[in-house]
């Protein structure tokens, strides 16, 4: 899975390709645990992100859970296999999907 | 220690004086009877004796009156005197009969009319000499013939004594003998000239009466022939007349006068005299007159000696009784106490105290000896006692013991992870009271291979059981070692057979059933056939040569055998308790009620089939107690209706970088020779392909390329291929975090006809079973999200079906999915 970070003042967004899955998720939590501070507005492009899996559901919640408190999250470009992953986890109603 | 009326003592010393009761009742009677009769006798010597000297004299008396009379008779008969002649005569013999007997006191003659000296024809003549006042006088009497003295002698011609009485010429009493005098006539003929007398003073008796010493206040009596009393001791009279002293002798209640002339001429008898007090009266005959002498003792006196005897008698019984009583009830006493001490403590011990002290009991009697073997039963009772505890424990052990050998059988399938689809099992075992030796076992030996044994090892106790724990284990080794049931009895015979010093033995009967396709390879040591159940409700028995029972022979080679069970047929093992159960008619239950058993239970489970049998047992032999194990093992086969799939099988190394190729060659190996005609006929049929890994978390790349490989060629979407994969991450990574497996086969199998495929996940790791889990909560703010469970969540969602099941030891997850 490739990473790109893109900051910019206080917005941040990462742009995720390929797979986001047991394997790979560990790799995201890198990037951001501990590198949000002060950001104000995170953005996950998911446009080249083939599919997520609970382990990448664990990290989206996680970093919503930071950015609740000092900003806002949006998810954009998701696939419709990726949205429908979200609408059956309920992940739809707390993320902020474009 | 009140007295105790019912008790043993009291019993004992009643019976006791009632018997002795009885025997001095009988003594007394005898004794009184005795005493009477010996008071008897001694009145009778006493009266013989008082009696004897008086009697003696008297007759001596009379005799001698009688001789004087007689030969003054005689002299008188045969001379004839002139009346001058015959005074003096009679002078002469007065004086000389005084001389001789000087209680004569007169010699009267009287003559026959006419025959008197110088008398006329009819005259009379009475002459006497009397002697009266020192002097002798001759006197002429007359008026004699009717006189009784007279006519009675001569009517009766013969001499006698007269009863006496006061003469006329002799005022006095007086005892009379006449003698007829007899003369010759001038035809020389006796004829009756006259009666002579000799008159006795009888006052002298009077006297010698008063005289005779009589002991006990009696006195003595003379009566005469006519019982008219003659002499009496003169203050029996008490002024009454000589007529009025009458002897009656008592009958019953009356009283009759005496007469002599009707009884023994000597004797005894009760009765009065002159109407005087009741007295005992010896009598005896005075035979020269036939008078009679009688002594009389006054009856109280009489009496009183009797009572006497009997009041000493009486006395003395009492004063005995009272001893013997006494006697009794001490010893009554002796051995009631002590018996009564003993009740006490036996009452003590029967209430469990066994410290009761017994009584100290010296001497030897029954008792004594009685107290001492109660002391032994205490202390024997007392250890048998302990070693029943001993007893208790080792059988508590012994419980123990059987309940860890039956506790290590398997219980159920699910127990021993053996349990699939394709066939049902149920074992049975009721141990019989004692530690026995019947085992049963199953266990599979790979997915499709179950092993079921069932065995009786020889003997019972801890020896058969430690026996049959040994078979039973290496058994179950050997055989998932060597995956042969043969080879598996064979190294089970010699490692048992090789340490048997107590030559026990087993008989085993154990099959490997192909649950794939029923085939049955089996070995017996000496076991029974095991029975089967068809489909179609027949049942018979294997046919099963019996090898010899394993431990006997190290080199014992067994022979490999053969059955096959269709879908739907029951397998059923059981022991020798099954079918050697035994009445109480000593009937056994036996091959036939087996069978018809089985065939009576129709298409029961296996469980069911179990507990059928052990009813159909229990109303055989009903109360006759089970002295061997029940073992029974039933195994129901359902067989599989999905065709047999083709399996291949590929090991990677996972650190080779080439694996993809090694994989996809793999498979294409596979699937090459299903191209063409062969390739249209398997598309109804499920392509299997199976990966086994390593549990790292890498080896999930390995597993998703291997499905993605099998998947590609299928041309689904996209979208099902991705929500593939990110179930197989999920599935995966469960596994990798949580079951702790060494090992995971992933299993795929693809159908083209409806482009299905469906992946199992088999894992070596716990027990989990994830669709159990809870669904996670998402309608949560994101705060309050759990991620947990969530990865499950969403295989559930997006998967067409997904199923869990533990086979053996490993969890089996499968998953389909519509490409």
């Amino acid at each position: 899975m490739l990473i790109n970070k893109t900051s910019e003042n206080d917005k941040l967004t990462i742009a995720l390709e390929g797979r986001l899955d047991t394997l790979t998720a560990p790799q995201l939590d890198a990037e951001i645990q501990g590198k949000l501070d002060g950001v104000k507005s995170l953005v996950f492009d998911f446009k080249k992100l083939d599919y997520i899996s609970s382990a990448g559901l664990r990290i989206l919640l996680m970093a919503q859970k930071i950015m609740n408190k000092q900003g806002s999250m949006v998810v954009k470009n998701a696939s419709a296999e990726i949205k429908e992953i979200f609408e059956v986890t309920g992940f739809c109603d707390i993320l902020t999907i474009e | 220690m009140g007295f105790n009326f019912r008790g043993l003592a009291f019993k004992q010393s009643m019976m006791i004086l009632a018997a002795i009761t009885v025997v001095f009742g009988l003594i007394f009677g005898i004794m009184s009877y005795k005493t009477q009769d010996m008071l008897d006798r001694m009145t009778l010597e006493n009266g013989e004796e008082t009696s004897r000297a008086n009697v003696n004299y008297i007759d001596k008396l009379f005799n001698a009156g009688k001789l004087v009379g007689d030969d003054v008779a005689s002299t008188l008969g045969k001379r004839k005197m002139t009346k001058a002649e015959l005074d003096t005569f009679l002078l002469q013999s007065l004086t000389n009969a005084r001389n001789l007997i000087p209680q004569i006191v007169a010699v009267v003659l009287a003559y026959e009319p006419g025959m008197g000296p110088e008398t006329p024809t009819d005259g009379e003549f009475m002459r006497l000499a009397r002697f009266s006042e020192n002097e002798i006088k001759l006197i002429t009497g007359a008026n004699y013939q009717d006189k009784e003295w007279y006519y009675s002698t001569r009517d009766g011609r013969t001499s006698r004594w007269q009863e006496p009485f006061i003469g006329e010429f002799v005022p006095e009493p007086i005892a009379v003998y006449t003698v007829p005098i007899f003369q010759k006539n001038k035809e020389d003929e006796n004829i009756l000239a006259g009666v002579l007398a000799i008159d006795m003073s009888i006052d002298f008796l009077k006297e010698t009466i008063s005289e005779i010493p009589v002991s006990n206040s009696g006195y003595a009596i003379i009566t005469s022939a006519k019982n008219e009393v003659v002499a009496y001791p003169k203050n029996i009279a008490q002024g009454k007349r000589n007529r009025d002293v009458v002897v009656k002798e008592k009958r019953g209640n009356s009283q009759i006068d005496f007469d002599r002339r009707t009884r023994d001429s000597s004797g005894l008898f009760l009765g009065t005299v002159a109407g005087g007090e009741e007295s005992a009266i010896y009598y005896t005959t005075i035979k020269s007159n036939n008078w009679t002498f009688m002594v009389v003792w006054p009856i109280e006196k009489y009496l009183k000696d009797q009572s006497a005897m009997r009041k000493l008698f009486f006395a003395l019984a009492i004063g005995g009784y009272g001893i013997i009583l006494v006697i009794i009830l001490l010893i009554s006493f002796r051995v009631a106490k002590p018996l009564k001490e003993l009740a006490v403590a036996a009452r003590k011990l029967g209430r469990g105290n066994f410290n009761v002290t017994i009584p100290q009991i010296t001497g030897r009697d029954e008792i004594s000896e009685f107290a001492g073997a109660f002391s032994n039963m205490l202390t024997e009772l007392k250890d048998h006692i302990e070693k029943q505890k001993d007893m208790k424990r080792i059988e508590r052990e012994l419980d123990l013991a059987r309940n860890i050998q039956l506790s290590m059988l398997p219980g159920s399938e699910h127990d021993e992870n053996s349990d699939d689809d394709r066939h049902e099992l149920a074992p049975f075992l009721l141990p019989a009271k004692e530690v026995g030796g019947d085992f049963y076992d199953f266990f599979k030996i790979d997915n499709d291979h179950l092993c079921v044994v069932i065995g009786d090892v020889s003997g019972k106790g801890v020896a058969a059981a430690l026996f049959m724990m040994v078979a039973r284990i290496i058994l179950r080794t050997t055989t998932k070692n060597l995956k042969s049931i043969v080879d598996a009895f064979n190294r089970t015979n010699f490692a048992l057979a090789k340490r048997n010093k107590l030559n026990m033995f087993v008989t085993v009967w154990a099959g490997i059933i192909d649950l794939r396709s029923g085939h049955i390879d089996f070995a017996s040591a000496g076991h029974n056939p095991p029975a089967v159940r068809h489909k179609d409700g027949t049942v018979e028995f294997i046919k099963s040569k019996p090898g010899l029972v394993m431990a006997a022979m190290e080199e014992t080679v067994y022979k490999p055998q053969t059955c096959s069970l269709l879908p739907g047929d029951t397998l059923f093992l059981y022991t020798d308790g099954v079918t050697e159960a035994t009445s109480c008619q000593d009937q056994l239950f036996g091959d036939n009620r087996l069978i018809n058993t089985l065939i009576n239970g129709g298409a029961l489970s296996p469980a069911e089939t179990c507990s059928l049998v052990k009813k159909e047992i229990d109303n055989f032999v009903q109360e006759a107690p089970q002295f061997d194990d029940i073992t029974m093992l039933a195994v129901k086969y359902s067989g599989s209706d999905e065709p047999v799939w083709e399996r291949y099988e590929k090991t990677i190394n996972v650190n080779n970088n080439d694996k993809s190729g090694e994989l996809k060659s793999f498979v294409e190996d596979i699937l090459t020779p299903m191209d063409g005609a062969k390739k249209v006929q398997m598309q109804d049929a499920w392509d299997r392909y199976e990966k086994i890994v390593d549990v790292i978390p890498e080896n999930q790349d390995i597993l998703t390329a291997f499905v993605e490989g099998i998947l590609a060629p299928m041309e689904g979407s996209m979208k099902s291929q991705m929500q593939i994969n990110i179930a197989i991450d999920e599935i995966y990574s469960n596994i990798v975090k949580f079951s702790g497996a060494t090992q995971v086969t992933l299993i795929v199998e693809i159908r083209k006809a409806t482009l299905t495929a469906r992946l199992t996940f088999i894992d070596n790791g716990k027990p989990y079973d994830p669709i159990k889990q809870a669904d996670p909560d998402i309608t949560l703010p994101a705060e309050e999200r759990e991620v947990g469970g969530l990865g499950i969540f969403i295989v559930k969602k997006t998967m067409d079906s997904v199923s869990y099941r533990r086979n053996g030891d490993n969890n089996e997850l499968a998953i389909t999915k519509t490409l």
